[in-house]
C-alpha cells in the first residue's frame, strides 16, 4: 500500500479525538447511577464513538491517497519493437514524379509514407512502435510504446513542411537510444524511410555500428527515389574523377558492412513503397516478450465512500436523538 | 419573598419540648399553662396563686398544696437543605426553587407560632454561607430562601449530611430535611443515625422528568450532575419500564430505611403544597 501524500498520515492520531472529547450536547441528569445498566444503550454509546473515529480515519486515509503499487506484467506476443525513423527533409514534400498508374500522381512522398505506415501500424496489432523524425537534427517524437492511438497520432503529426538537410546520423542515434530504455523482446527493427541520404562522420558510423550490433537490431532502409534516378543497387556506378561517391551509395555500402541484418528497398511510387512495407511486415514475425505496466488501484474513493457511510450512520443515530426531554 | 404570598402549614410534635420560651407545643417545662400535672407543697413551689384549697383541706397532715401546670413551649424548627449538584436538576420545576418555597413556608409557619427558625445548607460540607442560626426574627430566613432559589449548585455530592447534627440546636428540634436523597443508602443510614436525637421529617424532592415522563423513544446522552459521569441512553419502551421499576424500587428502599428510623418520608414531586405538609403532621404525628 502506497500513499500519495505521506505527511497526512501523521495526522492520523487526530482520528482518536472522539474518544477523548465528550459530546457537548448532553443533558444533565440528577443521578446517573440510579438508571439501570442497559447493554444496548452502552453498545450505542460505544458505536457512536467508533463511528466517529472511523469516519475521521477514513477521511484522513482518503486525503493521503492510498493506492497499490504499479505492477509490471510480462506478456508474450507476436510482433516486433519497431522504431520508425522518418526523413522530414523538404524533398519529402515533393510528389513521386512519373507515376501515372496509381492515380495518385499528386500525392507527396511524405503523405504516401504516412498513409502506408499508418496501414502498416494498423496491421501489426502486437508490435511496439517508436518514432523519430529527422531533418536538420533528430526529433524525438514517441518512445517505444504499446499504445496504438499515440503512435498513429505521432505519424499523423509528422506531416507538414520540413527543412532542407538530411542529418541521418542524428536520426539513427536518436532512434537507437530508444531501444536502450526498453527490454529486448527478441525482435527489433529499425525502419529508416528517407529519400536520400546524408553523410555521417566516422565517429557516428562506429557508434551506430556498435549499437546495432549490441542491441540486435535489423535495419530496413526504404529509399524513395526519383524514377530513373540513382539506384543504390547500381554496382557499376563510378563517380566522376575527384568526386566522392553519392551519399546514398556510401550509406548503402556502410550498412552492408554491419554485422546485423540489413534489408534495403527502393521505392519509386506508392505501389513499390507498399510492397517494401509488405515485405518488412512478413519478415518481422517473431514472438516477442515485453513488459506491460499495469497501474496500481486507487483506493481514495473507497475511503471517502466508507467515511460517507460512517457519517451517514452517525446522522441516522442523530435522527433518533431525543430533542425534547419533557 | 413577600410574606403575604407565603402559605403556611401547621405542625405539631409528638414529644414534649424542653424549651423555656412559651410557645404552642406540649412541654415538660412548668409554668403558666393549662396542663395539670400534680401537686406540690407550698414550701417546695411557692406560688400562692395556685393554692389548691380542696387538696389542702383534705390533707390530714395539714400541708398547704399548690397545683402545678406545664406551660406550652416553643420548639426550634430547622430546615436542612441539600445543595448538591443533583438539586440543581430542572425538570418541571427546579428542585432548589421548591426547596426555597418550603424554606420560606416553614420560616413563616414557625414565626406564626413563635418558634425559632434555623437553616442549614450542605453539599459535601456544611455550607457556612447558607447557614441561618436559629432565631425568631425570620426576615433573614426569607432573604436566604430567595438566595436559595437563585443558587446554581456545583458538581458536588451531599456528604455534608453527616455533619449537620453538629450545627443543629442542642435540644430536640423539628428538622425538615429537604433532599432528593440521591446518595448511597449506607451513607444515608449513617447520617440518619446521627440525627436520631431530633424529630426529622424527610421531604424527598423527585421530579417526574427524572423517571415518569421520560421521552418515548430515542438516543440521549446524559451527564451526572454530581460526578460528571456520562452515559448514552437508548430510550425505548422496555428500558423506560426498567427505569420506572428502578425508581419504584428506590422509593420502596428509601421508605423502608426512613421508617426503620421512625421518620416517615414525604415525597414532593409536583411542586410544594403546604397543605400536604399539614396533612402529613396530622397523619403521622399524634398531637
Amino acid at each position: 500500500m502506497l500513499f500519495n501524500t505521506y505527511w497526512i498520515l501523521f495526522l492520523l492520531p487526530l482520528a482518536l479525538l472522539p474518544l477523548l472529547l465528550e459530546r457537548t450536547h448532553s443533558r444533565t441528569y440528577s443521578w446517573v447511577d440510579l438508571l439501570p445498566r442497559d447493554r444496548l444503550s452502552d453498545l450505542i454509546g460505544l458505536l457512536l464513538k467508533i463511528l466517529a473515529v472511523l469516519a475521521l480515519l477514513f477521511i484522513l486515509l482518503g486525503m493521503a491517497g492510498p493506492h497499490t503499487p504499479a505492477q509490471q506484467v510480462e506478456r508474450i506476443g507476436e510482433g516486433a519493437q519497431i522504431v520508425l525513423t522518418i526523413d522530414r527533409s523538404a524533398s519529402m514534400d515533393d510528389p513521386f514524379s512519373g507515376s501515372t498508374v496509381s492515380g495518385r500522381a499528386g500525392e507527396t512522398k511524405s503523405a504516401a509514407a504516412r498513409r502506408l505506415i499508418t496501414d502498416f501500424v494498423n496491421q501489426r496489432k502486437n508490435d511496439m512502435f517508436g518514432m523519430v523524425t529527422f531533418s536538420n537534427s533528430a526529433m524525438y517524437v514517441m518512445p517505444l510504446t504499446q499504445s496504438r492511438e499515440a503512435i498513429l497520432a505521432a505519424i499523423d503529426a509528422a506531416g507538414g513542411p520540413g527543412l532542407f538537410q538530411t542529418n541521418i546520423g542524428s536520426g539513427l542515434t536518436s532512434a537507437l537510444s530508444m531501444y536502450d530504455r526498453t527490454p529486448d523482446s527478441g525482435s527489433r527493427a529499425l525502419i529508416l524511410l528517407s529519400d536520400g541520404a546524408g553523410r555521417m562522420g566516422a565517429d557516428a558510423q562506429q557508434k551506430i555500428r556498435d549499437w546495432l550490433d549490441r542491441m540486435h537490431i535489423t535495419v530496413y532502409w526504404i529509399v524513395l527515389r526519383q524514377p530513373g534516378g540513382l539506384s543504390i543497387f547500381d554496382k557499376d556506378f563510378k563517380p566522376k574523377e575527384d568526386e566522392p561517391l553519392p551519399p546514398e551509395i556510401e550509406l548503402h555500402q556502410y550498412f552492408q558492412t554491419l554485422r546485423t541484418e540489413y534489408h534495403p528497398y527502393e521505392a519509386e511510387d506508392p505501389q513499390s513503397l507498399a510492397m517494401a512495407i509488405e515485405d518488412i511486415n512478413r519478415k518481422e514475425k517473431k514472438p516477442i516478450r515485453y513488459i506491460e505496466q499495469i497501474p496500481g488501484r486507487d483506493f481514495t474513493t473507497h475511503c471517502f465512500a466508507l467515511a460517507a457511510l460512517m457519517i451517514g450512520l452517525l446522522l441516522g443515530i442523530k435522527l433518533i436523538e431525543v430533542r425534547t426531554w419533557r | 419573598m413577600i410574606p403575604e404570598q407565603i402559605k403556611e402549614f401547621s405542625y405539631q410534635i409528638g414529644w414534649r419540648s424542653r424549651g423555656r420560651h412559651p410557645g404552642r407545643h406540649a412541654s415538660s417545662q412548668r409554668g403558666l399553662g393549662m396542663e395539670f400535672i400534680g401537686h406540690a407543697p407550698l414550701i417546695a413551689y411557692p406560688d400562692p396563686r395556685r393554692i389548691d384549697l380542696r387538696q389542702t383541706i383534705r390533707d390530714p397532715s395539714e400541708q398547704v398544696w399548690v397545683r402545678i401546670f406545664n406551660q406550652k413551649s416553643s420548639v426550634p424548627v430547622t430546615v436542612a437543605c441539600d445543595l448538591s449538584g443533583s438539586m440543581g436538576f430542572a425538570g418541571q420545576m427546579r428542585k432548589l426553587e421548591i426547596a426555597s418555597e418550603i424554606t420560606a413556608s416553614a420560616a413563616y409557619s414557625a414565626f406564626r407560632v413563635n418558634d425559632p427558625f434555623g437553616f442549614i445548607g450542605f453539599d459535601n460540607h456544611v455550607r457556612e454561607d447558607f447557614m441561618f442560626t436559629s432565631s425568631t426574627k425570620v426576615h433573614g430566613a426569607f432573604e436566604l430562601a430567595k438566595r436559595l432559589a437563585e443558587y446554581r449548585p456545583a458538581h458536588v455530592g451531599a456528604r455534608g449530611l453527616q455533619d449537620i447534627n453538629r450545627f443543629l440546636p442542642r435540644e430536640r428540634a423539628l428538622v425538615l430535611l429537604i433532599s432528593d436523597f440521591h446518595m448511597p443508602l449506607a451513607e444515608l443510614e449513617q447520617s440518619l443515625s446521627s440525627l436520631m436525637r431530633h424529630h426529622v421529617v424527610p421531604l424527598i424532592l423527585w421530579d417526574a422528568a427524572e423517571y415518569r415522563s421520560l421521552p418515548e423513544f430515542g438516543v440521549a446522552s446524559v451527564t451526572d450532575c454530581e460526578t460528571g459521569a456520562r452515559r448514552t441512553l437508548f430510550l425505548r419502551k422496555q428500558y423506560r419500564e426498567r427505569i420506572l421499576q428502578a425508581f419504584e424500587d428506590r422509593r420502596a428502599a428509601l421508605e423502608k430505611l426512613f421508617m426503620s428510623f421512625d421518620m416517615p418520608p414525604l415525597f414532593i414531586e409536583e411542586g410544594f403544597e403546604p397543605d400536604d405538609l399539614t396533612e402529613y403532621f396530622y397523619q403521622f404525628v399524634a398531637a
